[in-house]
C-alpha cells in the first residue's frame, strides 16, 4: 500500500526537521504529526518515518511500542481513556469503567466495529481533583457518574 | 598520557581510554554486561559501577572516560553494594532456569552473582512472564525471559553484521527483547550474537541440549572455510558423544584476532565442522569390486597403489594429480616432493571452477572457500582453474592413466556424464578425502584422510599470514592425514620421504624457501605471521616447476 500525507502535514514535517542538526530526533515530533491527521500509526507510516529520519524501520517500531499514546492500531473516531490510578478508582472509576464497557458494548482495549467508539484504561491523567474521570479525545472530563455519562455519550451520537 | 590511580595502583593510560579500559591495562577486572570492545557503548546494565573521589555518585566505568589525577576504587563498599543491587534487578523477573539453560556454566549472571551478588533476594511479586524458546533464525532461539536487556545482540545486528534485525520493545519490565516482525535473524553471521549474549537469552539451536560446557575441550585453532582464516575454538566433546548423536565436535566459537576476524565469525564457517562425524566419512581404506567398496588394510591399499605406480611408470603412461587448497601446508609440500620422486612431475592444479559464486562480502567471507590458496601458490601449485580443466581433459582423452583426486567434489557444474567418461578412460582413480561425495562414490580406490580439526599443520590466508592449526581429535578410524599417507606410500615405493611430524616437514620446507625462511611451526604465534611478500614472491617464482 502506498503511504500518502496531506501537503500540510508534509510542510510541517519539513519544518519540524530544520529544526535538528540529527534528523533521528524528529522521529516523535513527526509521529505526532502522521498522528494527527491520521489517527494511529500504520506500518506505511512508520516505513515512511524511517526513511525520513534514515534509519532502519525496527528502530520507529521500538519507539511505537515504547509510547502508548502513539497508536499502532486504528482507534475509534471517540476515543474514551479511563483513568484506573488510586484516586479515581477509590472514587469509583472501576464502576464508570463497567458502565463505558456496558454502554458502548465493548471491553476496555477494543474499538467497535463501526470504528466510532475506543475504549482503554491509562493510568492517572493528574487531574485526581475530578476523579473520577476519563479523556475523551483531548478533553478532561470528570467528576464522573452513570448518568453524566450516559448524557455524554448520547450526545456524541 | 593521563595518570590515574586505580584501587591503590597508579597507572599512565591512553588519553580518551574510558575506566573499564584503563583498568583492564592494570589487570583489574570491572564487571561487565553490555560492554563489549567491538561493538559501540552505551552505558545500559549498570554493573560497572566504581566510585570516583570527588565525584558524589558512582560512575559507569565502561562510558567515563580517564582524567588525570583520578582516582578509581572498583572495590568500596558502595561499589560492591551497588553491584549488589544491580543484580538483584537484573534478576527480579530472571526465571533462574539455570538447570534447563545452555548458558550455564558460562552465564554472566551466574558468574557475576556467585562474585557479587549472594543477596537474600527480598523480591515478594509475581515474575512477569515473556516468550520462551522463540526461534528466531535458522541457528538462533531466544529465551527473552533471560535478556537482560544488555543491548549487544541489537548492537552487532545494527554496527557489525549492519542488517537490523533484533530490537527492543515495549518498556520498563515489560520490554523485550524481538526480531522485528516477519524478519528472521538470519544474516551470514547471526550467531555471534550468541556468543556475546552475557546470558542464555540467545543460544545455539545446532547446539541446543547437546552437551553441558563444563565438558568441554577447547583447542585453538583457525577456520578452514575460506581464505580469510579466521581464528577459531574448536570445542570438543569427547568422553559424553552418546549426548550428541556420537558427534565430538559440539561446536566452532570465534577466536579474538586483531589483523582478521576480531571477535568474529561467519555462520557458514561455524557449521564448517558437520562433516567431521557425519555419517558418510570414509573411516577405512577401500576398493572397489563388482558390487561396491571393499574394505581393505591400509597396508594392502598401499601395495596395490604401490604397484599400480610402478606399473605406469614403467609402461611410460602418465599419472595426474589433483591436489586441494583445503590441505595444509605441509600436506602441500609432501605432495609435491612425492610427485616429484614418484609420479614424474609436480605440475599439480588444486582449484575447481566453482560451478556458481559463491556469497561473498568485504568483511569476512571471501569469494576463495579454500583456506590454503596463497599457501599452495607459495609451493608452486596451479591456482588457476584451468588447471584441473586440462587434468580432465586429458583424461578424457586417455592420456591418464592414473589419477589422484584429493577432497574435490567433481560432479556438479560438470556436463552429466563428463566425469564417469573422464574417469572411465583412466585405469585407475584414487580418491583420498574424508567424506562420500560424488568423486568418491566413481572412484576406484579409497584412502581416508583426517579433516582438518583431526590434524596439526598450517594455513596461508589470502593476506599472506600463515596460522597454525592445532590438532583437536584424534583421526576418525583409519583416517591419516594426507602427508602420512603419501610417507607411507614413499616407504613402500623406497627411496622414502622421512618425516614424522608435521614440525619435520615445516622445517625442511623452511630451510629451503625464502617466504619461510627462519620460521619453525610449533613457533607460529597465536595470531599468526604476515610472511614477507617479497621473499613470498620470490619464493613462487623458486617453487615454479623448472
Ligand atoms: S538477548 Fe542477550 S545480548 Fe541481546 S539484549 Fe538480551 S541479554 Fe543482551
Ligand atoms: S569468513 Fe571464512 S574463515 Fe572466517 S569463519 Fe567464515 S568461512 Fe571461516
Ligand atoms: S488518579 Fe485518576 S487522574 Fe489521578
Ligand atoms: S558495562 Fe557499563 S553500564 Fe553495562
Amino acid at each position: 500500500m502506498s503511504f500518502s500525507l496531506s501537503e500540510q502535514t508534509e510542510a510541517k514535517i519539513d519544518q519540524v526537521m530544520q529544526r535538528y542538526p540529527e534528523k533521528r530526533a524528529a522521529t516523535l515530533p513527526i509521529l505526532h504529526l502522521i498522528q494527527e491527521e491520521k489517527g494511529w500509526i500504520s506500518d506505511e507510516a512508520q516505513n515512511y518515518v524511517a526513511q525520513r529520519v534514515e534509519v532502519p524501520p525496527i528502530k520507529i517500531r521500538e519507539v511505537l511500542s515504547f509510547y502508548t499514546l502513539l497508536h499502532t492500531r486504528k482507534i475509534g473516531k471517540f476515543h474514551f481513556q479511563v483513568c484506573r490510578t488510586v484516586a479515581c478508582t477509590l472514587r469509583g472509576g472501576k464502576s464508570i469503567l463497567q458502565h463505558l464497557e456496558k454502554k458502548l458494548g465493548i471491553k476496555s482495549g477494543e474499538t467497535s466495529a463501526d470504528g466510532m467508539f475506543t475504549l482503554t484504561e491509562v493510568e492517572c491523567l493528574a487531574a485526581c481533583e475530578i476523579a473520577p474521570m476519563l479523556q475523551l479525545n483531548d478533553d478532561y472530563i470528570g467528576p464522573l457518574t452513570p448518568e453524566k455519562l450516559d448524557e455524554l455519550i448520547d450526545g456524541l451520537k | 598520557m593521563p595518570r590515574i590511580t586505580i584501587d591503590e595502583q597508579e597507572i599512565e593510560v591512553v588519553a580518551g581510554a574510558t575506566i573499564i579500559q584503563a583498568a583492564g591495562q592494570a589487570g583489574i577486572d570491572i564487571p561487565r554486561y553490555c560492554y563489549h570492545p567491538g561493538l559501540s557503548i552505551v552505558g545500559v546494565c549498570r554493573i560497572c559501577l566504581v566510585e570516583i573521589e570527588g565525584m558524589p555518585k558512582l560512575q559507569v566505568a565502561c562510558y567515563t572516560p580517564v582524567a588525570e589525577g583520578m582516582v578509581v576504587s572498583t572495590k568500596s563498599e558502595r561499589v560492591q553494594q551497588a553491584r549488589k543491587h544491580v543484580l538483584e534487578f537484573l534478576l527480579a523477573n530472571h526465571p533462574i532456569d539455570c538447570p534447563v539453560c545452555d548458558q550455564a556454566g558460562e552465564c554472566w549472571l551466574q558468574e557475576y552473582y556467585m562474585q557479587f551478588g549472594l543477596y537474600d533476594p527480598k523480591m515478594q511479586e509475581d515474575k512477569n512472564k515473556k516468550h520462551k524458546a522463540v526461534v528466531v533464525g535458522p541457528h538462533v532461539i531466544l529465551d527473552a525471559e533471560r535478556c537482560i536487556l544488555c543491548t549487544r545482540c541489537v548492537r552487532f545486528c545494527d554496527e557489525i553484521s549492519q542488517t537490523h534485525e533484533l530490537g527492543i520493545f515495549n518498556r520498563g519490565d515489560h520490554a523485550e527483547l524481538m526480531p522485528m516482525p516477519g524478519v528472521a535473524l538470519e544474516n551470514p553471521y547471526s550467531v555471534n550474537t550468541v556468543d556475546i549474549c552475557p546470558v542464555g537469552a540467545l543460544t545455539e539451536r545446532d547446539f541446543r541440549f547437546k552437551t553441558r560446557v563444563w565438558y568441554l575441550d577447547t583447542t585453538p585453532s583457525v577456520c578452514a572455510g575460506c581464505s580469510t582464516g579466521c581464528n577459531i575454538e574448536i570445542h570438543t566433546n569427547t568422553e559424553r558423544t552418546y549426548k550428541a548423536e556420537g558427534r565430538r565436535v559440539a561446536r566452532l566459537k570465534p577466536r579474538y584476532n586483531a589483523h582478521i576476524n576480531q571477535f568474529w565469525i561467519c555462520d557458514e564457517g561455524r557449521y564448517g565442522f558437520l562433516h567431521v562425524d557425519a555419517d558418510n566419512r570414509i573411516t577405512r581404506p577401500a576398493v572397489r569390486q563388482s558390487d561396491g567398496f571393499e574394505p581393505v588394510s591400509w597396508q594392502d591399499a598401499l601395495q596395490t597403489l604401490a604397484e599400480e605406480i610402478e606399473k605406469t611408470r614403467h609402461g611410460g603412461g602418465k599419472i595426474g594429480v589433483i591436489g586441494s587448497a583445503q590441505m595444509t601446508v605441509e600436506d602441500l609440500y609432501v605432495l609435491r616432493e612425492f610427485s616429484r620422486r614418484f609420479l614424474g612431475g609436480d605440475k599439480i592444479p588444486v582449484h575447481l571452477r566453482p560451478f556458481e559464486e559463491p556469497y561473498h562480502d568485504d568483511f569476512l567471507i571471501s569469494k576463495d572457500r579454500h583456506p590454503n590458496t596463497r599457501g599452495a601458490e607459495l609451493l608452486g601449485f596451479s591456482v588457476s582453474p584451468a588447471g584441473i580443466s586440462k587434468m580432465l581433459e586429458a583424461c578424457h582423452k586417455g592420456e591418464i592413466e592414473l589419477l589422484f583426486v584429493f577432497h574435490h567434489i567433481l560432479g556438479r557444474g560438470f556436463e552429466s556424464g563428463y566425469i564417469d567418461e573422464a574417469f572411465a578412460k583412466c585405469r585407475r582413480v584414487i580418491f583420498i578425502g574424508s567424506n562420500e561425495q560424488a568423486t568418491s562414490e566413481r572412484a576406484h580406490m579409497l584412502l581416508p584422510a583426517s579433516t582438518w580439526v583431526e590434524k596439526e599443520g598450517s594455513f596461508v590466508n589470502r593476506d599472506g599470514r600463515i596460522q597454525k592449526l592445532n590438532q583437536a581429535l584424534a583421526p576418525l578410524g583409519e583416517s591419516k592425514p594426507e602427508w602420512k599417507i603419501l610417507r607411507d606410500l614413499s616407504r613402500i615405493l623406497g627411496n622414502a620421504l622421512a618425516y614424522f611430524e608435521p614440525g619435520d616437514i615445516f622445517a625442511e620446507l623452511a630451510a629451503s624457501h625464502p617466504a619461510f625462511q627462519g620460521l619453525s611451526l610449533h613457533d607460529i604465534p597465536a595470531d599468526g605471521l604476515l610472511l614477507s611478500t617479497t621473499a613470498a614472491e620470490a619464493m613462487a617464482v623458486a617453487g615454479e616447476p623448472g
